[in-house]
C-alpha cells in the first residue's frame, strides 16, 4: 500500500513536471508560428506593390515622388532582419501605400479602373490581415511573457531555454483604420 | 470597467455553473428515479444515457456535414467569393485559428451559423442575404461572432447540454409510461411524501432541462460577442451588424427547428418564446454590451 502511494506522489509530480515544460514549449512554438504567419502577409503585400505602381503609373506618371517612395520602402522591407528592423520597415511601407492611395484620389479614371479597384480590395485586405497577425503574435507573445514571469511555469524556463519574446510594435497612431471598402 | 476579457471570464463562469447544474438536475432525477421505482429506475436510467448519448455524439461527430443538409448550404471555393474569404482569412489570422469551410445558404433573410465538432472540421455559412446587407466592417464582424463561436468550441457544450436533456427528458418519459400501464412502486419506501417529491421532480425535470439547456445557449451567444471584439478589437463592426439584423424582420426559411440555436439571430419568432426558453439574448441587451465596450475603451 505504501509502496502504491509513493509510486502514485512520483508518477503525479513527473506529470506535473512534464506539462510545465511542454506548455512553455509549446507557448515558444506558437510565437514561431505567429511571427511566421506576420512575415507570410507582408509578403503577401509586397508581391501587390509592383502591380499596383504600374497601374497608377499609367494615369499618373509624373507623381515620381511618391512612387519612389513606395519602391523605396519595399526594397528595406525585403531585406529587413529583426523584429524591430521588421516593423518599422513595414511602417514605413504602410505609410507610402498610404501617399500613394492619396496621390490616386486625384484621378478619377484611375480610381474608376476595374484594376485599381480590384487592387485595392487587395491591398486593404492584405493591411487587415498583416494588423490581425500582428495583434494575434502580439497576444502569443503575452502569454508567453506572463508564464515565463510567473509562478509555476518560471521554475522551468531556463531548463526549457525558453526566454521573454519581442513584441511587434508599430508607432501608427491610425495602423487600426483600415480603408472603407464596401461589398 | 467592463472590457471583453471580463465578460468572457464571466460569461465562462455562468457556462460551468450552469453545466453543474445540469450535473446536479441528472442526479436529482435518478436518486427520485430509484426511491420511486425502485430496480425498474435503476435499468431506466443507463439506458437513457446511453440512447441519448448515441443521438447526440452521432450529429456532434457529423454536426458539419449533418447541417448542411439540414439547412441547406452549400459549401464554395475562394474563387466562388474572394471578398468573403478575404475577411474569413482575415479573422482566422486574428484568432489562430485554420481556416474553416465556408458555406453560402440561398435565402434573403440575413443570418449566419458556425458547426463542427472542433477548429479543424469548422464550417461558418452565410445567407446570401447578409452578404447584401452588410458592409465590410459589419460582416467582419459577424465572421468574428461565428470564429469565436468556434474558438469556444460551441458545438461540444451545446453537444453536452442536449445530452444531459435528453437523457433527463428519456428518463422521465419512461418513468411516466411504466407509471402509466402500473408499474410498481418500490416496496421498500412507503413514505407517501418522499413518493409525491420523487413523482414530482420526475414529471417537471424535462422543463427544468430545457430552460437550463436554454440559459446555456444565451451564454454562449454573449460569450461569442465578447470574443469576437478579442479577435478583431472592433465593437462598433459587429453592433452595426446586430442592429442591421434587428431593423431586418425576415426569417430564414427553416427547414428544421433543430438548428435554430446555431444562427447568429434566433430564426424563431421572438414573442412567441417567453424570455426563458430563448436560445438567444434579447438582440437590444447583445447590442448595448457592445456600446459599453465601445465607450468603455478595451
Amino acid at each position: 500500500m505504501e509502496i502504491f502511494l509513493v509510486v502514485a506522489g512520483i508518477a503525479l509530480i513527473a506529470f506535473f513536471l512534464v506539462s510545465q515544460y511542454n506548455k512553455l514549449i509549446r507557448l515558444n512554438v506558437q510565437v514561431d508560428e505567429a511571427f511566421a504567419q506576420i512575415e507570410v502577409q507582408l509578403q503577401r503585400r509586397a508581391d501587390l506593390i509592383p502591380n499596383l505602381v504600374e497601374t497608377v503609373k499609367g494615369y499618373a506618371s509624373h507623381e515620381r515622388e511618391a512612387f519612389e517612395k513606395v519602391t523605396e520602402a519595399r526594397a528595406k522591407s525585403q531585406s529587413a532582419n529583426g523584429i524591430a528592423d521588421i516593423a518599422a520597415a513595414d511602417n514605413m511601407l504602410t505609410q507610402a501605400l498610404r501617399g500613394l492611395l492619396a496621390v490616386a484620389e486625384a484621378y478619377p479614371d484611375l480610381k474608376a479602373s476595374a484594376n485599381f479597384i480590384q487592387l485595392q480590395e487587395e491591398l486593404s485586405t492584405t493591411e487587415n490581415k498583416v494588423a490581425f497577425a500582428r495583434q494575434f503574435y502580439n497576444d502569443t507573445v503575452r502569454t508567453l511573457n506572463t508564464a515565463v514571469k510567473t509562478v509555476p511555469t518560471n521554475f522551468f524556463a531556463g531548463f526549457a531555454k525558453v526566454g521573454e519574446r519581442e513584441f511587434y510594435e508599430v508607432d501608427d497612431p491610425i495602423a487600426r483604420s483600415v480603408p472603407k471598402v464596401s461589398f | 470597467m467592463a472590457s471583453f476579457r471580463t465578460l468572457q471570464d464571466s460569461n465562462r463562469r455562468k457556462t460551468i455553473g450552469l453545466l453543474l447544474g445540469f450535473g446536479a438536475l441528472l442526479w436529482v432525477v435518478s436518486y427520485s428515479a430509484m426511491s420511486y421505482f425502485g430496480a425498474t429506475g435503476v435499468g431506466v436510467i443507463p439506458i437513457a444515457v446511453g440512447i441519448s448519448l448515441i443521438s447526440v455524439w452521432g450529429s456532434y461527430y457529423a454536426s458539419d456535414r449533418l447541417v448542411l443538409t439540414m439547412t441547406g448550404a452549400r459549401v464554395i471555393q475562394e474563387s466562388d467569393n474572394p471578398k468573403l474569404f478575404d475577411l474569413v482569412q482575415e479573422v482566422s489570422l486574428a484568432s489562430g485559428l485554420p481556416m474553416p469551410k465556408v458555406a453560402i445558404v440561398v435565402d434573403q433573410a440575413p443570418n449566419a451559423f458556425a458547426t463542427g465538432r472542433d477548429p479543424e472540421h469548422a464550417l461558418i455559412a452565410f445567407t446570401t442575404g447578409i452578404l447584401d446587407a452588410m458592409d465590410r466592417d459589419e460582416l467582419q464582424g459577424v465572421v468574428a461572432h461565428e470564429m469565436a463561436h468556434v474558438a469556444n468550441r460551441d458545438t461540444l457544450v451545446s453537444a453536452v447540454a442536449a445530452t444531459t436533456a435528453g437523457a433527463i427528458a428519456l428518463i422521465s418519459d419512461f418513468l411516466m409510461r411504466i407509471l402509466w400501464f402500473g408499474g410498481r412502486k418500490n416496496q421498500n419506501n412507503s413514505n407517501p411524501l418522499a413518493l409525491i417529491l420523487s413523482f414530482v421532480v420526475i414529471l417537471l425535470a424535462p422543463l427544468a432541462a430545457t430552460l437550463l439547456k436554454s440559459a446555456i445557449s444565451r451564454k454562449r451567444e454573449s460569450l461569442a460577442d465578447a470574443t469576437a471584439v478579442q479577435f478583431t478589437r472592433n465593437p462598433t463592426g459587429l453592433r452595426k451588424a446586430l442592429e442591421v439584423l434587428a431593423r431586418d424582420s425576415t426569417v430564414v426559411q427553416q427547414r428544421s427547428t433543430a438548428v435554430a440555436h446555431i444562427w447568429i439571430e434566433s430564426p424563431l419568432d421572438a414573442k412567441a418564446v417567453s424570455k426563458l426558453f430563448a436560445t438567444h439574448p434579447p438582440i437590444e441587451e447583445r447590442i448595448a454590451a457592445l456600446r459599453k465596450l465601445e465607450s468603455g475603451g478595451l
